[in-house]
């Protein structure tokens, strides 16, 4: 068998590195079964759903056992890598696409038609997202990012009847293909540049060229060269990111594309593409991939100005991105909506941790290592809470098919126990004690403060302040008394007034504002109109979520470990701990 | 089985079961059959009081009598401990770790966050501790098988009898605490009961607003107690009475044996002072004493059981307590003993001349307790064991005389159908003869007419204070004595005034004037025969103040308590003088009240005419003066912080929150669904990025 191989690939690719990858055979096996089986037994509706489910989880199950790999190692002639970030995030890939199939069982939305296509295109773009987190060459990268999002591109279009889900594919596509097509030119440069697609080749050539640029002939002009090729390579990690200035797409798309379909594409997708920035700021501070270069200290002191640089850009997006996605929140109607905003300040809390990483590598790698684990965490923490509201949002949607925040008012009464958890997912999405997501963004502030990010911590602290309210706002209209009432609740007249003027006059004219100037691109969808809902729909039929159904026992798996992780975070912390220090 | 622990647990628990099972039942079950769990209670406490009272002192009498026959070794002078005293810990309330503080040297605690405190509720009793305690719970029984009558068919009256027995409870607790923390705590219970019942009648807003006033003047005292603990706390490191042994150690507590026997070792100078003063601040405001004194009179609004019992007979008394209690603390400050004194003889003084002038019964009885408080702060101010002495025994027979009194008016004003003005009602005495006897007795006791129970009292004060050198003690003396004449004088204006001349009967009455039920004039006679007899008794077997003197705080080594006698010279030249002014009071006040009405009028307008009788009947314009001085200023204060909060810091607050919304309406602007729109703003987002990376 082995000599096969070896004549097949080479005497470099050897039958261990296949086991290595053994996850990524497993659904590429999934993916292969679900279409016979498919052939085989049309008769039986919900194959690819079973198919899917049990690639995932084997796969997830595979990765789980073999564990924490030892430190950092190169397979298939260093086209990949296996280390710390690649087996954590890997697993959060599994694992948060095993959620989203597994709500798609409680919330039917694949319907009839693209049944077969959703569940296929959903572990594709799993395993293209595999291959992102252990890329370890700009092929790789290339590769597994294609795989990624040209199957997320369909996804967001699988209900093809929907004029909006249409609409949001189609942007997803324009602008996923153009800023493809920007990223691979400036891996092109970067490749001319410094000889090499290798990353940790890259990184050494790079160090090179910073070390002895000031002395050659055209030094500015190779550095101009340089920094565009980073930065139109940066644009593509961004737009995955949803990044401001590139998060454009992501309200339209999350908005149009079902929840399920956004769940999976703001919190999969999004830790598949930070893993890949994590995995640049690594090479750049001097991971494993260099180990064999005789002088590791002087390149990885060479490549300081870079990560400087990497981590001032980044710091920058951080911060604008994060105060933009909260800001941007207020004042929407639509859940699907808001929570691609809050998506997108996310991810400025989640790339904090990378600059934080990049700005102390040098010179503490005891703190990188923290800032690398904040960031795992904080990602492991995201999945449940995203997924938990997007899977609510989802599961409201099959039950009334409405997805605006006014169909919640007065679930809290209906529903009372659904309700908790909604509240509590949201409280943790917040930051609020004890909830992961106090966890998640303590450990990441505390890395930022670790690594000398004052200025960044602050903007982050007031943004956590700034989501306050929206998402509040949520669980207020969840928990109100009385019909369609605004001004229902008792109370002083002062606070009656304050809240009156940021929830009724905020929807009504967040509505009107942003609705009047989406007209002529994204007509209102015919399904669900959202001015005409929140205006003449009298909820007669409100939505019943008893937490002792399925769906409630959904939501209830689903926060479970937000509680746990809150409380119970340093186990989790110390893995992410483990798993950083693996990766250098 | 009557051990004096269980004894003390019993007294003290008694009243709380009560107030918990009134307060339970007493709404639905036992309706108008409310006072059945306080009365038992109370009984109980009584009687075990007065059990405990006679086993201190037989205990007490022990330890004297083997201390004085034990041959004092001259190596160690200080081997047996001074006076008598027992404590019962309880439990540990908070603080595990220990106060480093082993040996006898007064460190200040260097780190005031450092080890906490260890507080331990800790029961103490002593001979001081003994009286207060049957005081307390004999004229609590009293008032409260008075109340049966008086508050019949109120429809609070479960409330009444809760409120009493946890009142009974706090007050209880505060004299047999043996710590400085706990004793802050009743300190505010009881204040808490007594403004639970000054608003009784909530629904009437004069009585709303005297609690809320009783409330916030005592406010003022406690700071300055509380600041007074704390100090005390950073001066000795401890909060405790009593000695603490640990671990054969001795953790000398602040009125503990350690300190008693070296009184040397107190702080005094500022610090001392200091703590000496804050104390005192507090005593001012529990005690109603100037500049304090404002809230008592109008406490007056409470149903009049609870004037009685808190505002005369009880809690009023806690001040004269804690000084007493503290008396090493003030005798170490320089200037101390003088304040107390100064402040107790001005008030007394003041608070007569307020009282010769008002009309209304109550109230003139509320003065003359104040003015009956600065008595005894007078004598404990002496700093003398026979002026500690005096005092508490004033406020032993004071208890028994004002609550006495106080219950007689609220007889008439039972009868007179709630109107308490002297000026609408006169010669009641054919319709009211219970309670025009325990009257007259109850004022002869005030006014200190011989034998009565307030003459013994009295006179120990004047001849203590006389004893004293120097010119403010000279001065304070005649004060006092002017006082005495005052007093005399007022009590029998009301007197006169309400039972004797030409007889008037409100309308409020609807000519249906009737003695109170037995409930009500029973406690009437015990208290009269009690104003008769328990001045002359103690007085003639000196057993108070030997019994008093075996209190540990009393006995400081060099407060000879137990020294000669005063002479008899003097003793009777006092009893001579004091008899004669207030025989002189009460003359003049039959002359004035019972005579022609030509000379009173004339008198009245001779003292409008230079503005005297004003004076006294604006009660010298205190109130006034607190309402431009502090009230008024603090509303203003309190108006503009309300406007800047509502006009600058919510407006604020208001456009820090609508600016986030302002941005996020901007921004969700940009978001126009339009692809060029949005592919022209990535490609100019990254080209500034770029130019901001190339040239920077």
């Amino acid at each position: 068998m082995q000599h096969v191989f070896e004549d097949l690939f080479g005497s470099a690719v050897r039958i261990g590195a296949l086991w290595a990858v053994a996850p990524e055979l497993v659904l590429c096996a999934a993916l292969a079964t679900m279409l016979v089986v498919r052939m085989l037994t049309p008769r039986w509706r919900h194959s690819p759903f079973y198919v899917a489910a049990a690639g995932l989880a084997a796969a997830l199950a595979l990765v789980v056992c073999w564990g924490l790999p030892a430190g950092s190692n190169q397979i298939f002639t260093g086209m990949l890598v296996q280390d710390g970030l690649a087996w954590f995030l890997r697993g959060l890939v599994l694992l948060g696409t095993l959620v989203v199939v597994s709500l798609t069982a409680l919330s039917r939305t694949p319907t009839e038609e693209g049944y077969l296509e959703f569940y296929f295109l959903l572990v594709g773009a799993a395993l293209g997202m595999c291959l992102m987190v252990s890329a370890n060459h700009l092929v790789m990268v290339m590769i597994g990012l294609e795989m990624a999002s040209i199957c997320s591109y369909v996804l967001a279009g699988i209900l093809r009847r929907q004029r909006q889900a249409m609409e949001a594919a189609l942007k997803y596509a324009v602008f996923g293909a153009a800023t493809a097509g920007i990223m691979l030119y400036g891996m092109s440069l970067l490749a001319a540049c410094l000889g090499s697609v290798h990353l940790p080749t890259m990184a050494r050539g790079l160090a090179d060229r910073l070390s002895g640029l000031p002395h050659t002939e055209g030094a500015a002009a190779y550095q101009s060269v340089l920094l565009l090729g980073g930065v139109m390579f940066l644009v593509g990690l961004g737009f995955k990111l949803s990044l401001f200035p590139l998060h454009f797409w992501a309200p339209d798309v999350l908005h149009g594309a079902p929840a399920e379909v956004g769940g999976f594409l703001s919190v999969v997708s999004k830790t598949a593409a930070l893993g890949l920035l994590a995995r640049l700021a690594l090479v750049l501070s001097g991971s494993a991939g260099l180990a064999q270069t005789p002088a590791l200290g002087h390149v990885v002191q060479a490549l300081e100005p870079a990560r400087q640089t990497l981590a001032g850009l980044l710091a920058l997006l951080a911060a604008v991105t994060c105060t933009f996605g909260n800001l941007a929140a207020y004042g929407q109607t639509n859940m699907k909506r808001l929570m691609a905003y809050s998506t997108i300040a996310h991810a400025g809390y989640m790339i904090m941790p990378v600059a934080a990483l990049l700005a102390s590598a040098g010179r503490d790698t005891a703190a990188a290592q923290n800032a690398l684990a904040a960031l795992l965490f904080y990602a492991a923490a995201y999945l449940w809470m995203n997924l938990g509201v997007f899977g609510f949002t989802a599961l409201v949607r099959d039950r009334c098919g409405r997805e605006e925040i006014e169909t919640y008012r007065a679930f809290g009464r209906q529903s009372p126990g659904v309700t908790v958890l909604m509240a509590i997912q949201l409280f943790s999405l917040v930051g609020l004690p004890p909830m992961a997501g106090f966890m998640a963004k303590f450990t990441v502030f505390a890395s930022l403060w670790q690594c000398g990010l004052g200025a960044l911590l602050l903007v982050a602290v007031l943004n956590t302040v700034l989501s306050l309210f929206y998402y509040l706002r949520v669980i207020r209209v969840m928990t109100a008394v009385g019909e369609e009432g605004k001004h229902s609740e008792p109370g002083h007249p002062a606070m009656l007034s304050r809240s009156e003027r940021f929830t009724g006059e905020s929807t009504t004219g967040g509505l009107s504002g942003e609705k009047g100037v989406e007209g002529p691109g994204m007509a209102p969808p015919s399904a669900s109109p959202p001015g005409a809902e929140a205006e003449s729909a009298p909820q007669a039929a409100q939505p019943e979520l008893p937490l002792l159904s399925w769906a409630g026992l959904w939501l209830l798996v689903v926060c479970v470990p937000v509680v746990v992780l809150g409380i119970w975070w340093n186990g989790l912390f110390a893995l992410a701990q483990a798993a950083a220090a693996a990766s250098w | 089985m009557f051990g004096i622990e269980s004894l003390l647990v019993v007294t003290v628990v008694m009243p709380l079961a009560a107030a918990v099972l009134t307060a339970l039942f007493g709404p639905r079950l036992l309706r108008s059959q409310s006072h059945w769990p306080t009365i038992v209670a109370l009984a109980i406490s009584l009687a075990a009081s007065l059990l405990l009272v006679w086993q201190v002192a037989q205990e007490a009498e022990a330890t004297h009598t083997a201390r004085q026959n034990e041959p004092v070794p001259s190596a160690q002078p200080t081997s047996h401990s001074l006076g008598y005293e027992r404590t019962l810990t309880l439990w540990t309330w908070t603080g595990g770790g220990e106060v480093g503080q082993t040996a006898l040297s007064v460190q200040p605690v260097q780190d005031p966050l450092g080890p906490p405190p260890r507080i331990e509720v800790t029961l103490r009793i002593d001979p001081l501790t003994a009286i207060m305690l049957a005081t307390v719970l004999t004229i609590s029984f009293l008032v409260a098988v008075y109340s049966v009558g008086y508050m019949h068919g109120d429809p609070g009256y479960w409330r009444f009898y809760s409120y009493i027995a946890l009142f009974v409870f706090s007050m209880c607790m505060l004299v047999s605490v043996s710590n400085f923390l706990l004793l802050y705590v009743f300190w505010e219970a009881v204040g808490l009961c007594s403004y639970l019942l000054i608003g009784f009648w909530y629904q009437r807003p004069a009585a709303a607003a005297a609690g809320k006033k009783a409330f916030l003047v005592n406010r003022v005292g406690d700071f300055g107690f509380a600041l007074g603990v704390f100090l005390l706390w950073l001066t000795y490191g401890t909060l405790n009475f009593h000695d603490v042994q640990t671990g054969g150690q001795t953790q000398p507590g602040i009125l503990g044996q350690t300190f008693l026997q070296q009184p040397e070792q107190y702080v005094g100078g500022a610090v001392g002072t200091a703590i000496a003063l804050l104390l005192m601040a507090g005593a001012c405001g529990k005690s109603a004493q100037w500049p304090l004194h404002v809230w008592l009179p109008d406490a007056m609004e409470g149903p009049t059981p609870v004037s009685a019992l808190i505002h005369a007979a009880t809690m009023v008394t806690a001040g004269v307590y804690l000084t007493a209690r503290c008396l090493p603390l003030f005798l170490a400050a320089p200037i101390g003993p003088l304040v107390v004194a100064c402040i107790g003889g001005g008030t007394a003084l003041l608070a007569a001349l307020i009282a010769l002038t008002q009309t209304d019964l109550k109230r003139i009885l509320a003065y003359s307790t104040i003015s009956q408080l600065g008595y005894m702060f007078l004598a404990v101010g002496t700093g003398t064991a026979l002026g500690v002495t005096a005092g508490m025994f004033h406020l032993f027979t004071h208890a028994f005389f004002k609550a006495l009194l106080f219950l007689a008016a609220g007889s008439v004003m039972h009868a007179m159908g709630g109107v308490i003005d002297i000026r609408q009602f006169g010669g009641l005495r054919r319709h009211l003869p219970w309670t025009h006897t325990t009257m007259l007795f109850g004022c002869l006791a005030l006014a200190g007419v011989v034998p009565f129970a307030g003459f013994w009292s009295k006179d120990a004060i004047l001849l203590a204070v006389g004893q004293q050198e120097g010119l403010v003690y000279q001065v304070l003396g005649w004060a006092a004595t002017a006082t005495a004449f005052l007093t005399a004088f007022y009590t029998f204006r009301a007197f006169f005034r309400t039972f004797y001349g030409p007889e008037r009967i409100p309308e409020e009455t609807g000519g249906h004037v009737h003695e109170g039920p037995p409930w009500m004039t029973a406690p009437l006679v015990v208290l009269a025969a009690a104003s008769l007899v328990v001045g002359a008794y103690f007085e003639w077997t000196h057993g108070f103040a030997h019994f008093l003197a075996q209190t540990p705080s009393l006995c400081l080594a060099g407060l000879a308590l137990e020294g000669p006698r005063a002479e008899l010279v003097s003793h009777s030249q006092v009893a001579l003088l004091s008899t004669l002014v207030v025989l002189a009071g009460i003359g003049l006040a039959a002359l004035l009240y019972l005579g022609s009405r030509t000379v009173l009028e004339g008198l009245t307008r001779a003292s409008a005419a230079v503005g005297l009788y004003g004076l006294s009947y604006g009660k010298f314009f205190f109130d006034e003066l607190y309402q431009a001085v502090v009230v008024m200023p603090l509303t203003g204060l309190a108006r503009l912080c309300g406007w800047l909060d509502n006009q600058a810091i919510d407006r604020a607050v208001d456009d820090v929150g609508a600016a986030p919304r302002a941005l996020g309406a901007l921004f969700r602007s940009l978001q126009v669904g339009l692809v060029p729109f949005y592919a022209l703003a990535m490609i100019l987002g990254v080209l500034v990025l770029l130019g901001a990376l190339m040239t920077g």
